[in-house]
């Protein structure tokens, strides 16, 4: 069909961001995650927000693209909040009838969502927003290579995921046409009742998994006949390589944390 | 560059050799399958070779084997001078040869058109660099280059089979196998192919062995191996092969419409055709043009079929408009993703009455239209704007998509692909179990269904999965069918099929038309169309471009071809005869009727 499918949700650029290195940008969101995650104090979380803001102007994309990404996960953020916010010790700063909310719980609840903000923030920018789902697929391969010793089928997964990639829009078609075809023969996936509805769907799934059988035995002799027989001896067209903005990226990833764990200590007080 | 690709090809006579070859699916096992026996099998290094068979027949095994994809039980093998005795052997031959597949989308492993083709040469352990010139190189070659960087699910169906050239080409093979690679493809995507498989063929020195069931094709090739049963039955030149069209025939193949014309002829004149004579078009004009003026003198009986000629004559339109509108659409437009920058205008200001009990059709090159436009007539696309009724019913009103699509029982291309329940009968009482009818009526529907579309009552209780390709179509339209809507809309019925599934399945069609179905039909085979239809509608860039009888559309060769469309051959062939002889009809559109209508025009012609 027509139509073309985003896949994730990856906006193509040309930024600072966009030409790292994948696996820099994987490290790097996974220690911003544990830095946002472990670190308590006021002084340390301005310091990532500071990064994370940094973080948006070195992507080039729209603030707005960026803060949408924190949408699906509004509903625990107000949880996360809400429940902070009504219990802890201290000062009592608000009270009406049962509600009461102290200084204490008020300083926590608004640090968990600044907490879990920078964390959501930070991945969406370095990983799903600036980098194409295949190069995360080589990226883990990659970080994960040294398991291979262990015998850990580290090439088979990078290349089960590449092809999971490669086929969500094929199937993501069929099922459409799946759908429209049921519905010509008086499907109806819209009324009735939950049972009604999965049974339904009974109709979409059993074709489409035949299908993807038939379609999986069909690929595997098409590799082999390309003469496919694992990652052995394998060579890249593309290859992931360290640049030198990798290593100025790495350096400012460093100072953050250093920043982050030594300022607490320097300024106990904040 | 050049000189590098050279100098891999080694100097082999012998491509290809099978002796004495046996294979058996699921060997020792109850289920046991014979595919092939006793195959022998010579394809010198570039030659072109075509393998001919019905579904079934052992050819995609044969592809397999010659791909080391499967290994013979019996027999010698020897591929390129080498024999696939263990895993090095193997992997050595699978690189000598590259194998393009039938559905284009199975084939294709790369999230961009770029890492597609470098997946073989990867395998290979080829460095980087060798690689990336490889790549563009193999691009290039198949003219995809632009698209490089795209996913490959964006392409058209032939943009596809390119792209699984070229990544055959990175690895610089020998050989090249089609296994049905062009069965999917509509007829201006399959010459282009053919095309692109011929010139790699002249410029990299490459043996092609065609696998397939398309005569066009078959003619291409320099020998002909025609599989039938797992066993060769026949192999030759072209000229050789089809001087057995009857043999042909008789294995579920179809012969080249002048062929079969000539045939046809020399069988009415008593004037057998001689080997090699009616092979091209032209050849296949004189042997008819000289059988007819210059006939033998014993033809006695023959004359009265001058009556029989005369039924041939088209309708008019004038029979229809007395006829009832079942279908009434009024300035239909339609356009996809109107909002973004690559929006799509795929029909536009589209009017179309479709009458009790007619069969229309719709042509149209890939894109014009055709799909966009049924889809709108059950409700599954909302006309905007433009109107269209079904019996009366408004499809833009939501209440009544249900009974629409009740009275207009809608098939999309390999319909098979839907089936979904444990058995065939629970499969074909799916659309009447949604109506809510009494298990009572549903069972007769189904048996009545099963009986139109020619499926045996044992077949009824097996699972739709253990069936045929060609039982699985029809199953698919008996769940239509079951559902007895006063109009049946069918996308490409034959796609896929083999000549005999086809010739059986439009059987089937034709005989519901005789018994008042309202049809209409979406095809890429303009013989067929202008063989089974009263009207046809041509779609050229969503416009309503022609509509008219088979006469009427196919009067001029110009319109036709700017449509993106080719004539019918039978048509072809009759205008050819024309030339000689400008009073021969050529408003005819089957080689049979053709044949008794040169033979009759002559008879008069004679006497006179």
């Amino acid at each position: 069909m027509g139509q073309q499918i985003v896949l994730g949700q990856y906006v193509p650029g040309s930024s600072f961001l966009h030409s790292l290195d994948p696996r820099t940008k994987l490290i790097s969101a996974i220690l911003l995650m544990i830095l946002s995650l472990s670190s308590m104090s006021a002084v340390s979380l301005s310091v990532l927000a500071l990064v994370v803001l940094g973080l948006m102007l070195l992507s080039r994309l729209k603030i707005g693209l960026i803060l949408r990404t924190i949408r699906p996960i509004m509903l625990l953020l107000l949880f996360a909040f809400l429940f902070n916010l009504f219990t802890g010790k201290g000062e009592i700063i608000f009270s009406y009838g049962y509600i009461v909310i102290r200084e204490d719980g008020l300083v926590r609840a608004i640090k968990i969502l600044v907490r879990l903000v920078l964390l959501v923030l930070s991945t969406s920018i370095l990983i799903t927003l600036t980098t194409t789902p295949i190069l995360i697929a080589d990226a883990i391969e990659s970080l994960l290579s040294p398991l291979k010793r262990l015998r850990f089928p580290v090439h088979e997964i990078s290349m089960m995921m590449s092809i999971a990639l490669r086929f969500i829009p094929t199937l993501l078609d069929e099922m459409q046409k799946i759908m429209k075809a049921q519905s010509s023969r008086g499907a109806d996936y819209d009324t009735g009742n939950a049972l009604k509805r999965a049974r339904g769907f009974v109709s979409i799934l059993v074709p489409l998994f035949i299908s993807s059988f038939r379609r999986a035995d069909d690929l595997a002799t098409a590799m082999e006949a390309r003469c496919y027989r694992g990652g052995k001896n394998r060579t890249r067209l593309k290859v992931i390589k360290y640049s030198r903005l990798d290593l100025l990226f790495a350096a400012m990833m460093i100072l953050t944390a250093v920043a982050v764990y030594a300022l607490p200590i320097v300024f106990p007080g904040l | 560059m050049e000189a590098r690709f050279e100098c891999e090809i080694d100097k082999i006579e012998t491509g290809v050799l099978l002796q004495d070859i046996s294979f058996t699916y699921d060997l020792g096992l109850p289920q046991e399958t014979k595919a092939l026996s006793n195959i022998n099998l010579e394809v010198r290094a570039g030659q072109h070779v075509a393998v001919l068979g019905h579904n079934g027949s052992g050819k995609s095994t044969l592809a397999h084997l010659i791909n080391a994809l499967l290994l013979p039980q019996e027999g010698n093998i020897v591929i390129f001078g080498r024999e696939p005795s263990d895993d090095e052997a193997i992997w050595e031959i699978r690189c000598r040869s590259g194998m393009v597949f039938q559905n284009p989308d199975n084939q294709i492993i790369g999230t961009t058109l770029e890492e597609d083709v470098a997946f073989g040469p990867e395998n290979l352990g080829l460095p980087q660099s060798e690689l990336r010139q490889r790549v563009d190189f193999a691009l290039e070659q198949v003219g995809l280059t632009e698209l490089a960087q795209r996913p490959p699910h964006t392409l058209s169906g032939g943009q596809k089979q390119k792209l699984a050239i070229a990544g055959i080409l990175a690895m610089e093979p020998s050989c090249l196998i089609l296994d049905e690679a062009t069965a999917m493809l509509d007829p201006a995507s399959r010459n282009d192919f053919m095309d692109l498989v011929l010139r790699l063929r002249a410029e990299r020195e490459l043996t092609v062995i065609n696998i397939t069931h398309n005569m066009e094709e078959v003619l291409l090739a320099d020998y002909i191996y025609v599989v039938h049963n797992g066993k060769i039955a026949l192999h030759g030149t072209a000229s050789d092969i089809f001087d057995q069209a009857e043999l042909i025939r008789s294995m579920g193949l179809d012969v080249p419409v002048h062929i079969e014309i000539a045939g046809e002829i020399a069988r009415l004149t008593g004037q057998p055709l001689q080997a090699a004579e009616a092979f091209s078009l032209v050849d296949a004009i004189q042997a008819v043009n000289c059988r007819l003026s210059d006939p033998p003198q014993a033809r006695s009986g023959l004359t009265k079929n001058r009556e029989a000629g005369q039924t041939f004559s088209p309708s008019t339109h004038d029979e229809f408009p007395e006829r009832k509108t079942l279908v009434r659409v009024r300035g239909l437009s339609y356009t996809y993703n109107p909002d973004l920058e690559q929006s799509v205008k795929a029909l536009s200001d589209l009017s179309l009455d479709i009458y009790e009990g007619e069969f229309l059709g719709i042509a149209g090159h890939s894109g014009s239209g055709k799909s966009t436009f049924i889809q709108h007539l059950n409700g599954l696309i909302r006309p905007e704007p433009g109107v269209v009724e079904v019996m009366g019913l408004d499809v833009s009103v939501k209440k009544n998509i249900r009974k629409v699509r009740e009275h207009l029982g809608l098939l999309f291309q390999y319909p098979e692909q839907q089936l979904f329940e444990e058995t065939v009968a629970a499969d074909i009482a799916f659309g009447p179990k949604q109506m809510g009818l009494s298990p009572a009526e549903i069972e007769l529907r189904v048996r009545e269904a099963a009986e139109l579309t020619g499926l045996e009552p044992a077949l009824l209780d097996r699972s739709p999965f253990d069936l045929s390709g060609g039982q699985m179509r029809r199953v698919a339209i008996a769940g239509i069918l079951a559902m007895k809507p006063d109009i049946l809309v069918l996308d490409e019925p034959t796609a896929g099929l083999d000549p005999a599934g086809r010739d059986e399945l439009l059987n089937y069609i034709q005989r519901l038309q005789e018994k008042g179905q309202t049809i209409v039909m979406i095809s890429h085979d303009m013989d067929q169309l202008a063989g089974l239809c009263d009207r046809i509608l041509v779609l050229k860039d969503g416009v309503k471009y022609l509509l008219g009888t088979p006469a009427e559309v196919f009067e001029t060769e110009e319109a036709i071809v700017s449509a993106g469309l080719a004539m019918p051959r039978t048509k072809i062939f009759l205008e050819q005869l024309s030339k000689i002889d400008p009073s021969i009809r050529t408003d005819i559109f089957t080689p049979k009727e053709a044949a008794r209508e040169l033979y009759c025009h002559y008879q008069a012609g004679g006497e006179a």
